[in-house]
């Protein structure tokens, strides 16, 4: 049995990120819709899509869920149409609807640097209501991905883990 | 002194309104406080200036709409009348726009054209042609259909209750104005967007796909709420022959509409847009300032001579002059500073009644001109812009400008037979 890695609040995001080894998934921003879907069921463990741009630059990202919503509006635009309740709604549906390429569907950049630490990387995800999080070097390409859920689950094992290390001394 | 500190903190907060330096909430709050604060006015006087009839009918009529809101009433309405126009492009305008004033008579226009905003975007995307001309007619349709009566717009709520006109006497009269506008501004979208609507015979069915029934959240909830906002209707009506205030039948609807949904009043009373409340608050102790120090009468004595006293010429001045001052600053503050100045001008001499009319139309359908000029255009403008379709200033401008025109010219004409022969 492989010992837990320790996890804390300052442990720097690049370790985590090898830790889950979730690999990035990235798509050019002026890609098809059609063809990020496909893509993205290829590799569902990641639920956050990089957009990057003719550079490799990060220059937005697409959760999954949006991307999921561009088909809903297009086959059952109804269901969509009863949630609107305010104007962040309206336009949020405008997008939704007209949604062709990655661009037209992606929100603005979420990333953090290597040397950041997870507490960092739950902040920013948690303020950005994201799943997901990229990892990007001194230039702004991807590097890394940390996903919400899997850095949760790795972190409260790793408390787990020290928790019965301490009842347990001897074991 | 006390007239140079009223005329400096109500000059002040009218340009910290217009010019969006503030909001616009927290700028009529201060100002009003200022009153109170300098001593110009005591709070005994400027919060029995406040008038709750206004207050609270503007609250109970949010509270009615909100809940409607809730059940997908709005968008089940655009979508049945996506399918009576088919898919003719001018049809599908008029018919929206037929809707959105409809709705906006009685209901808060920036709940109605937000609401039919999503449905327009889909109609125009699927018929591959661009929305503006779509969300600009609603914007304007919606403005002329709330002019028709006492709760359709905030200006006719501060009027009738300023006026003790009542409900049917606002029906009697701005109904049948708001009508000939708007049958001119059907006539006008057509020369505006003749050339922009065209669209390919196989994209016309795919617009009558919408199903909807599926969007109703809550049938049973709107089926409620349809009731009781028709007798609420009712209720305005005949509340000038049983005696009633409009805030009491408006409040009256929301009360009923919680007891028999068993809505948590918290969730419902979320529904009230509290800035907007809180703004005629401050401007209420804002005006009272300016009358209780005499600049009011002031401008009306002014006013009273640069007419000579002439019914006709003050009558349609001041409708004009409404129409301009609203199309440039918000229509709400203007018609709260300009109540006790008609109210000054009747005391003078003047026949009262038609300057009312002429302030109402004038005050509502000036907010056509602009993109600013009232509530429902900014929202509209806002939400088109964040959805990938933006409408500009400099774009609404020669649309908004030609349908104020020819409504100003209409209601002229209106005045002049009912009132002024």
């Amino acid at each position: 049995m492989t010992e837990p890695v320790r996890l804390a609040r300052h442990t720097p995001v690049a370790e985590a990120a090898d830790l889950l080894e979730i690999g990035p998934l990235v798509a050019r921003s002026d890609e098809d819709l059609l063809v990020a879907m496909r893509r993205s069921s290829a590799q569902p463990a990641t639920r956050l899509i990089g957009v990057v741009d003719e550079a490799g630059r990060l220059v937005g990202v697409l959760p999954i869920l949006r991307l999921a919503e561009a088909v809903v509006a297009r086959v059952v635009p109804e269901s969509l149409l009863a949630d609107i309740s305010g104007v962040a709604d309206v336009a949020r549906f405008g997008h939704a609807v007209e949604a062709r390429t990655v661009a037209d569907a992606m929100l603005e950049p979420a990333s953090i640097r290597p040397d950041a630490t997870i507490g960092e990387a739950f902040r920013a995800m948690h303020q950005r209501r994201l799943s997901g999080l990229y990892v990007v070097d001194p230039d702004g390409r991807p590097i890394g991905y940390l996903d919400l859920i899997e850095l949760a689950i790795a972190y409260l094992d790793a408390i787990e883990a020290e928790q019965r290390a301490t009842d347990n001394p001897a074991s | 002194m006390d007239v140079a500190v009223a005329a400096t903190i109500f000059v002040t907060t009218y340009a910290l309104i217009a010019t969006d330096r503030i909001d616009k909430t927290v700028a009529a709050l201060l100002g009003g406080l200022a009153m109170i604060v300098l001593r110009v006015i005591d709070q005994e006087t400027a919060f029995h200036a406040i008038d709750f009839n206004v207050i609270f009918l503007l609250a109970g009529m949010m509270a009615l709409a909100g809940t409607l809101r809730r059940t997908g009433f709005f968008q089940w309405v655009a979508i049945r009348s996506v399918k009576v126009a088919g898919g003719d492009p001018f049809r599908l305008i008029v018919v929206l726009s037929v809707v959105a004033a409809g709705l906006s008579a009685f209901l808060d226009n920036v709940t109605t054209v937000v609401l039919i905003a999503p449905v327009t975007l889909y109609i125009a995307m699927t018929l591959r042609v661009s929305p503006f001309p779509f969300l600009v007619s609603e914007i304007l349709a919606s403005n002329i259909g709330g002019t028709a009566t006492l709760i359709g717009d905030p200006p006719n709520i501060l009027i009738g209750s300023a006026s003790g006109l009542d409900f049917a006497a606002f029906l009697g009269t701005m109904a049948p104005a708001a009508l000939l506008v708007f049958v001119a501004f059907v006539v006008t979208v057509r020369f505006f967007f003749r050339g922009a609507l065209e669209v390919h015979a196989e994209v016309r069915d795919a617009v009558l796909a919408l199903d909807e029934r599926e969007v109703l959240t809550d049938p049973r909830l709107l089926r409620i709420s349809l009731v009781v906002i028709g007798l609420t209707i009712v209720g305005f009506l005949v509340h000038g022959v049983l005696g009633y205030e409009p805030a009491t039948i408006a409040l009256l609807g929301a009360a009923a509409l919680m007891l028999v949904t068993r809505s948590d009043p918290a969730e419902v009373l979320r529904e009230i847009e509290w800035p907007t409340v809180f703004f005629f608050v401050g401007l209420f102790m804002l005006v009272e300032g300016v009358v209780e120090v005499g600049i009011i009468n002031a401008i009306a004595a002014g006013l009273f001579d640069l007419t000579a006293g002439d019914q006709s010429i003050t009558t349609i001045g001041l409708l004009w002059l409404s129409g301009v001052a609203s199309a440039i600053v918000d229509n709400i503050p203007y018609t709260a500073a300009m109540i006790p100045v008609v109210r000054e001008l009747g005391a003078q001499g003047l026949a009262v009644e038609p300057l009312w009319w002429s302030l109402a139309l004038g005050a509502c359908l000036g907010g056509n001109a602009t993109i600013i000029g009232a509530s429902a255009n900014v929202v509209v403008a806002n939400l088109a812009g964040r959805a990938g379709h933006p409408i500009t200033f400099r774009g609404f401008l020669p649309y908004g400008l030609v349908v104020v025109v020819e409504s100003l010219v209409i209601s002229s004409a209106y005045l002049w037979v009912r009132f002024l022969r």
